[in-house]
């Protein structure tokens, strides 16, 4: 019979930092893909307590981190129930118990009735920290697992390289599929640490006070964070195509905000002009590739096709917020305009964070291409795009689409709605990777304008770092 | 207004509401595309592509939205006929949603007017 579990909240959660510097001090390559399973776990205990704990203090009141963070952590579920790499198997000890340290609090926090102060030996100022300690767990936890999926994603590649050098069967080398799928896992952690570390900083540094009317700047921040939360619940529900190319076009148009907002930082001097001279062609590919992803899908629509509501009101939210902010009659506001109008080294830092977030949409978006098992298009114009898309692949070798016809006559003759070809799919999948190596490259030359830097100066070269301390990473927790 | 009490002529209006809007929308697209990234017109674009989502979600599943193409080359004259149609909706109680698409229309035909489409 197990001793019951008299710890209170704060020792709780400091177990739970401990555990999750532990996680840090010993992330080894084999534990990585555990580490992926037991994600959502972990983060769905933390939401579930932070919802009962008492706002972080200095957090504004609206906009909830935590939400951005659930999204990201059930989209990761998503993808590996789904079949993705790692799939099914064993899940990591450390993450596990932080997950039952997390459920555990919430359960003594909601049995105390209140949340300033949750058992007898808790004191408000204990409960009053939590909010901190979870983000800065979620955060070293995350950072944790990067280093782990970094280390496993370059011992795939370097037994690749090595099997190629011997000629070892191909069977026996690890393929480029889960190399590939390795590294993308890497990049979607990464983005869940950053943006973890930014809230847990207090993400961004705003001279707004949350009891004042919005300012174009918070309205642009909220309407943001809205619309990532939104995008991420209506791509888990079976999404209708018109919704991929909405989330497609409203991120392009964030894209193109970004650009503009931080060329006019640059000209009023808030950021480095090396660092605009080296985003600005990463944001406009990017933008360009969010809008052929955009029409791409428009392809599958139908003139029956419908719009999720509730995304159409966080884009009508986006874009009228981008459009009060960022715009004038004539176009786009002049730099002076934008600066007489915008806090603007705080607006880019958050358009940087969303452009990290970004990035685990686009992950989405190409999950739903590959992975959707409902999508159909009408007959005409998808049997000519897979047609095309089929001869690129027979180009490069594919030899499965030599002579398919991908359409019948009769679904031509009355433009059927038809399942969703082979080809046609991955030409999808091949334009979210365009937007996601696009995507990426924005979001490393804008690294410096990242609020959660600091936290993260150490990030590159993550091999060497394997077993290091985790002390000298370690964020002390605001006074 | 509900989906069970809409009339066969409100329901075909709207229909031809969608069908305007999402030409607007489409040829203002192109130009977007025409001009290159960061095109400001994306905002005018998304904006008509939003309103052309609220007018189908009015809809009912059964009524079909398929009609003719709408003639006509200008996003803005496309959008004045759109805001023309939603007048004529006249259903004593008219929802809260249409009163906002229309609202919605005639900021796009502003918009359209005054803006770099103008």
């Amino acid at each position: 019979v197990s001793m019951p579990d008299r710890r209170t909240v704060g020792e709780l959660l400091a177990d739970s930092e401990a555990l999750a510097r532990e996680t840090l001090l010993d992330a080894t390559l084999e534990q990585a893909p555990a580490m992926v399973r037991s994600w959502n776990q972990l983060v769905g205990s933390a939401v579930e307590l932070w919802a009962v704990l008492p706002p972080a203090p200095n957090s504004p009141s609206w906009s909830d981190p935590m939400e951005r963070l659930r999204a990201i952590g059930e989209a990761i579920s998503r993808s590996v129930t789904a079949g993705h790499w790692p799939g099914q198997g064993p899940t990591d000890e450390h993450l596990t118990q932080i997950a039952d340290n997390l459920s555990h609090a919430q359960h003594l926090v909601e049995r105390s009735g209140h949340a300033s102060q949750s058992t007898t030996t808790d004191s408000p100022a204990d409960v009053q920290h939590a909010p901190g300690q979870v983000m800065h767990t979620l955060y070293v936890a995350a950072h944790g697992t990067v280093v782990a999926l970094g280390a496993y994603a370059a011992d795939l590649q370097a037994q690749a390289e090595t099997a190629k050098r011997r000629r070892q069967p191909v069977a026996e080398r690890p393929t480029a599929l889960e190399i590939s799928a390795a590294q993308a896992m890497v990049a979607r952690f990464d983005g869940f640490e950053h943006l973890a570390a930014a809230a847990y900083l207090g993400e961004p540094p705003s001279s707004t006070n949350p009891g004042q009317v919005a300012t174009p700047t918070k309205r642009l921040e909220t309407a943001l964070a809205a619309w990532e939360v939104q995008a991420h619940r209506t791509l888990a529900a079976r999404p209708d195509p018109a919704d991929l190319v909405r989330i497609s076009r409203v991120q392009a148009l964030i894209t193109s905000t970004t650009s503009i907002l931080t060329e006019a930082a640059a000209r009023e001097g808030h950021v480095d002009v090396a660092v605009i001279q080296r985003l600005a062609p990463s944001l406009e590919a990017s933008q360009l590739a969010w809008s052929r992803l955009a029409k791409r899908w428009g392809e599958l629509t139908s003139p029956a096709s419908r719009t999720d509501p509730a995304l159409v009101g966080a884009a009508s939210e986006v874009r009228a917020a981008i459009a009060a902010t960022a715009t004038n009659q004539a176009g786009w506001a002049a730099p002076d305009q934008l600066a007489s109008r915008l806090d603007l080294p705080n607006i880019v830092k958050t358009l940087h964070l969303s452009m990290v977030a970004s990035v685990e949409i686009a992950y989405v978006v190409r999950d739903t291409a590959a992975d959707h098992p409902g999508l159909t298009a009408p007959a005409r114009i998808i049997g000519m795009r897979s047609q095309g898309e089929a001869e690129l692949a027979i180009e490069q070798g594919e030899t499965r689409y030599e002579g398919i016809t991908w359409t019948t006559r009769r679904q031509r003759a009355s433009n059927q709605l038809v399942p969703l070809p082979e080809p046609a799919r991955r030409g999808l999948i091949n334009l979210a990777d365009d937007v996601l190596a696009t995507t990426n490259q924005a979001v490393a030359a804008a690294a410096q304008l990242d609020p959660s830097d600091v936290t993260r100066s150490t990030r590159f070269g993550r091999e060497g770092r394997i077993g290091r301390s985790a002390a000298s990473r370690q964020i002390t927790h605001p006074a | 207004m509900s989906f069970q009490r809409m009339d066969a002529d409100t329901a075909e209006t709207l229909a031809g509401v969608v069908r305007l809007l999402r030409r607007a929308a489409e040829l203002v697209w192109a130009a977007v595309d025409a001009e290159g990234a960061g095109s400001p017109r994306q905002v005018l674009a998304l904006g008509i592509d939003l309103a052309a989502d609220e007018a189908r979600n009015l809809l009912p599943d059964a009524i079909a939205v398929q009609g003719p193409v709408p003639v006509g080359d200008e996003p803005a004259g496309l959008l004045r006929s759109a805001e023309q149609l939603l007048r004529r909706i006249d259903t004593p109680g008219a929802g809260a949603a249409l009163r906002g698409l229309r609202a919605r229309v005639a900021d796009l035909v502003w918009e359209a007017n005054t803006g770099v489409d103008a």
